[in-house]
């Protein structure tokens, strides 16, 4: 592991920083076309109707409006319809609306108020329908229905078993059951959903502020039932996604189909609340858990039952996602997992950043601490103990883990914590503000190889090299990384590269940003590329020099001898090459292995038990990420997933007034995400396992920090003042609760 | 459609509507009326000025404010933002709109020597105004201190907060050239960032800070 690289693992300024810096880099939101319009939805006041008529044809006739789009102008298309519930679709246009919010038409004009203008000019009468907003009551029988098979899905995989579960309670001489709950929130990308669109004759353009351009353009095709080549996906810069912005959604059909009636381009930018209330959010989840445990510590049982709210539309199986963490942390032989997926008229669950698994760290970290604690043993050692090994791997998959640093991510977030001076018993530090301290581990399949992975390099007459990655940088740095990669088996400096993404006419594709599968996938196509390149390179060169492939070597940006003559910088020889050097690349994930990451944070808080206020003081964030590639950017994003999670763990919460179904707090002002004054100076650890399959080790990162803070903040808050918060967010009432019903 | 529908429609007709009162229709004194005229049926006179022609209570005006030391005379509606005006009338994209209700900071300008929220600003109000956005920070290729700080120290991630965070930096800096860790922390508090690169937007403040000396 000792391997020493070029520029692998070093400090460097972004290979976009100056256009990003002077302020010239181009998001969707920049994108003004000659004669553009401008579209607006309009949206359901209704939590759950159904649309008996609409009248758009005073907003047709306003000065100004060029084209509106309602049911008649849709498609045959649903913008998601699972195999297994066929009859549970969003289609692009609501006719029931399900939420506040719902999508019910749309108007496009030549500026922005009189788009308003002509929404409020649209009559549209609704049959109002009872609705419901809580998983509890939704579950109940004669609860309204949002859909005819009634508010529950459970498909066959959300059910797992492992070994015997009445055994493994029967083997346990500790049993512990808890409840838990945690909150719905949403992504508030400061870029807020946006997408332009202009035709010229059949070919379809499209900026969008999104993630994986190359599915949006297969999946534009079949809506629009045109052929893939005819459209042009441009996503150059993303204003955060966080898992908003990876799929098909309604926005893109209505804006591309207002762009052709209208024959002009369209720019449908949402506002603030509708971005709050109008896109994916964290699905909210209850749980009940029950673990068995032998007194040496030894898990022996693990039973969990699961309600995820979906909210209006049934965009994947959220069960799935959620229990994936009670079932891959821990060895265990005796598992039985419940998953359901509830729906309720509120805006719809979807992707959030590391899908399903803040949701089950939280409640996990939590038992296990309480459990630690049953059997008086430290809270770490018995995660050390009981963490699933190289060799368990994935128990129910049965593969062993590719690469796995979490041992490390623990011992060295402990020494950097102060662990075992720090460590007190709950509630023992004197005075009314306490402090403590608490950890919590993670591990998920996020962060592996996974198809699809191409890449493109180009070798410039000057020596100077383009790279054609179809990743889209949405802000983790990606386009640095890729190039460290290329420059690193190049041989080349940095600065002599300049990577391209976020076009799919100029680029190949390479999967979406997502899943923290970017470095290792798109990186692995990457070195391909290069190799390739070189190997081109070499041959050239070869060629020219009449020399042996074999006794060339391509380095720091110069061709050297074996045979130690002097060496020449390969621009050289690209000026003399007759057709120009195009290396191309792509991937495999591996087989028979699991690639996995890992994590564990350590936080320290003082909690002033006057007034239930949370002082996050320190957050040690310990990640394997198999090899750092980017140091700045590794860095940003295991601070950035931290203070999500921060958020996500004390402050952030949607709520719903239960008489109208109206979201309570879509706007910044009430929506709290965390501020600079709520963030310690995360202190990052990066762990290199390096990873066997991994673009020279590395792993993904970009969703793993995020879990783990909110289930270490809490295990020390309980450290601080031995009281226990089942919930979050862990605000200062849910605080001061606990407080005072310790005092009774 | 049973009785209870007819009930919740008739509230409706009484402006018991979830309405948001956008900015426009404030300036415009309309409030909730326009809902409410439609749903019943009231005759809605439609405007029947040509393209460009303006909603009722509009005004327009021409404005002249110096921008990043150049100056631009601008034909704006009365209700239109400086965020507005720089973006969609000027060109200069810079600076972003993320909330466009004073929440996050994404929009943050100096009009005359001090930071502001350009969406809470209006354009007309900017006459004869000095207005630094994020494009007038760098002498031709030459970055500001700020901007080569927040590159050297990785102060960024997604960029859409950069513009506002590196324009407070500046104002701060101006004000205070050697601030504390938590001087900065403080100064900054008024622009968010969800990526969360804090961080390092501090560790960039503090570098810029030394830059300058």
């Amino acid at each position: 592991m000792a391997q020493e690289f070029s520029v692998i693992g070093k400090k460097v300024e972004r290979v976009d920083a100056f256009e990003r810096l002077i302020g010239k880099a181009q998001y969707t939101a920049d994108v003004y076309l000659p004669g553009m319009l401008y579209a607006k939805v309009l949206r359901s006041p209704h939590p759950h109707a159904r649309v008996l008529n609409i009248d758009a044809s005073q907003a047709e006739k306003l000065t100004g409006v060029r084209a509106v789009f309602t049911v008649a102008d849709v498609p045959d298309f649903a913008i998601h319809k699972r195999a297994t519930t066929p009859t549970v679709e969003m289609p692009v246009l609501s006719s029931v609306a399900r939420y506040v919010g719902d999508e019910i038409m749309a108007v496009a004009a030549i500026n922005e108020d009189l788009a308003e203008e002509a929404l409020e000019l649209v009559k549209v009468d609704y049959e109002v329908l009872p609705f419901v907003l809580e998983v509890e009551e939704a579950m109940k029988p004669g609860a309204p229905k949002l859909y005819p098979e009634g508010n529950v899905i459970q498909e066959k995989d959300d059910i797992l078993v492992r070994g015997n579960i009445e055994e493994g309670f029967r083997q346990a001489d500790v049993i512990l059951e808890g409840n838990y709950k945690t909150n719905m929130i949403q992504h508030v990308t400061l870029e807020p959903r946006i997408t332009v669109a202009s035709w010229s004759g059949k070919r379809l353009t499209m900026w969008d502020s999104h993630k994986n351009p190359f599915r949006l353009r297969t999946d534009m095709a079949r809506a629009l039932k045109i052929k893939v080549n005819q459209i042009r996906i441009m996503t150059p810069y993303v204003g955060g996604d966080f898992g908003d912005k990876g799929a098909i959604e309604r926005q893109h059909i209505i804006t591309a189909l207002l762009a052709k009636k209208a024959g002009r381009p369209v720019k449908l930018e949402f506002t603030r609340e509708e971005n709050f209330l109008a896109c994916h959010h964290r699905y909210p989840t209850t749980w009940q858990f029950k673990y068995g445990a032998k007194q040496d510590g030894t898990l022996t049982a693990i039973q969990v039952k699961l309600f995820a709210d979906g909210g209006a539309f049934y965009h994947f199986d959220f069960a799935i996602q959620a229990i994936d963490i009670p079932k891959i942390v821990y060895r265990c032989p005796n598992v039985k997992l419940e998953g359901f997926n509830v729906f309720t008229n509120k805006p719809e669950g979807g992707y959030m950043r590391c899908v399903g698994h803040p949701q089950g760290m939280f409640p996990q970290e939590v038992h296990m601490d309480r459990l630690a604690e049953k059997l008086a043993m430290d809270p770490l050692e018995f995660r050390l103990k009981n963490y699933a090994r190289k060799e368990d791997g994935d128990q129910d998959k049965k593969l062993p883990f590719a690469s796995i640093g979490l041992e490390e991510c623990a011992r060295r977030g402990a020494e950097q914590i102060g662990w075992t001076a720090n460590w007190k018993q709950p509630g023992s530090s004197p005075g009314p503000v306490k402090r403590g301290i608490g950890v919590a581990f993670h591990s998920c399949g996020h962060g592996k190889i996974t198809a699809p992975m191409s890449a493109i390099i180009k070798l410039d007459p000057d020596g100077t090299v383009e790279v054609l990655s179809g990743l889209t940088d949405t802000g983790g740095w990606q386009k640095t990384t890729m190039a460290l990669i290329v420059a690193e088996e190049l041989g080349i400096p940095v600065t002599n590269l300049e990577v391209t993404t976020g076009d799919t006419d100029a680029t190949s594709d390479t999967g979406s940003t997502g899943g923290s599968r970017g470095t290792p996938s798109a990186g692995v196509a990457m070195i391909a590329a290069a190799k390739d390149a070189k190997n081109q390179l070499l041959e050239a060169a070869a060629d020219i020099l009449q020399k042996k492939k074999e006794d060339l070597e391509i380095r720091e940006g110069r061709i050297f001898f074996k045979s130690g003559e002097a060496s020449i910088p390969y621009g050289d020889i690209l000026a003399k090459i007759p057709s120009p050097i195009v290396g191309r690349g792509t991937g495999k994930p591996p087989r028979n292995v699991t690639m996995q990451t890992f994590g564990a944070h350590f936080a320290e808080v003082a909690v002033d038990t006057r007034t239930g206020k949370v002082e996050l003081l320190r957050l040690v964030a310990a990640h394997d990420v198999g090899r750092v590639i980017n140091r700045l950017g590794c860095e940003n994003q295991i601070q950035g997933g931290a203070t999500m999670g921060i958020g996500y763990g004390l402050t952030e919460q949607m709520y719903f007034d239960k008489d109208t179904g109206i979201s309570v707090n879509p706007s910044m002002i009430d929506f709290k995400v965390p501020s600079m004054l709520d963030i310690p100076a995360i202190e990052p650890i990066m762990v290199e396992s390096a990873d066997p399959f991994g673009p020279f080790g590395a792993k993904g990162v970009g969703e793993p920090p995020y879990g783990v803070p909110a289930p270490a903040i809490a295990n020390a808050i309980y450290n601080a003042t031995g009281v226990r918060i089942h919930e979050i967010p862990m605000t200062i009432k849910a605080v001061m609760d606990g407080l005072n019903s310790k005092k009774a | 459609m049973g009785d209870e529908g007819k009930i919740l429609k008739e509230k409706k007709k009484m402006g018991d509507e979830p309405v948001t009162i956008s900015r426009r229709g404030f300036l415009k004194g309309v409030g909730t009326g326009t809902v409410g005229v439609a749903l019943t049926g009231i005759p809605f006179v439609l405007p029947t000025e040509a393209i460009g022609a303006l909603p009722a209570g509009v005004k327009e005006a021409m404005v002249q404010m110096q921008v990043n030391g150049s100056t631009y005379r601008v034909k704006v509606k009365s209700h239109w933002t400086l965020l507005d005006v720089l973006r969609r009338e000027i060109g200069l994209t810079g600076t972003k709109k993320a909330c466009n209700r004073s929440s996050c900071g994404a929009c943050t300008v100096i009009v005359e020597g001090k930071s502001a929220y350009a969406c809470s600003l209006l354009a007309i109000e900017m006459e004869g105004k000095k207005i630094l956005t994020v494009e007038g920070l760098a002498a031709g290729d030459s970055l500001h201190t700020v901007q080569q700080a927040f590159s050297e120290y990785g102060g960024y991630q997604c960029g859409y907060c950069t513009s506002g965070q590196m324009i407070s930096a500046k104002a701060l800096l101006d004000k205070n050239p050697k601030p504390t860790r938590e001087e900065v922390r403080q100064g900054m508090a008024g622009n968010i960032c969800r990526c969360g690169a804090y961080p390092k937007i501090v560790e960039s403040v503090l570098g810029a800070a030394a830059i300058a000396k």
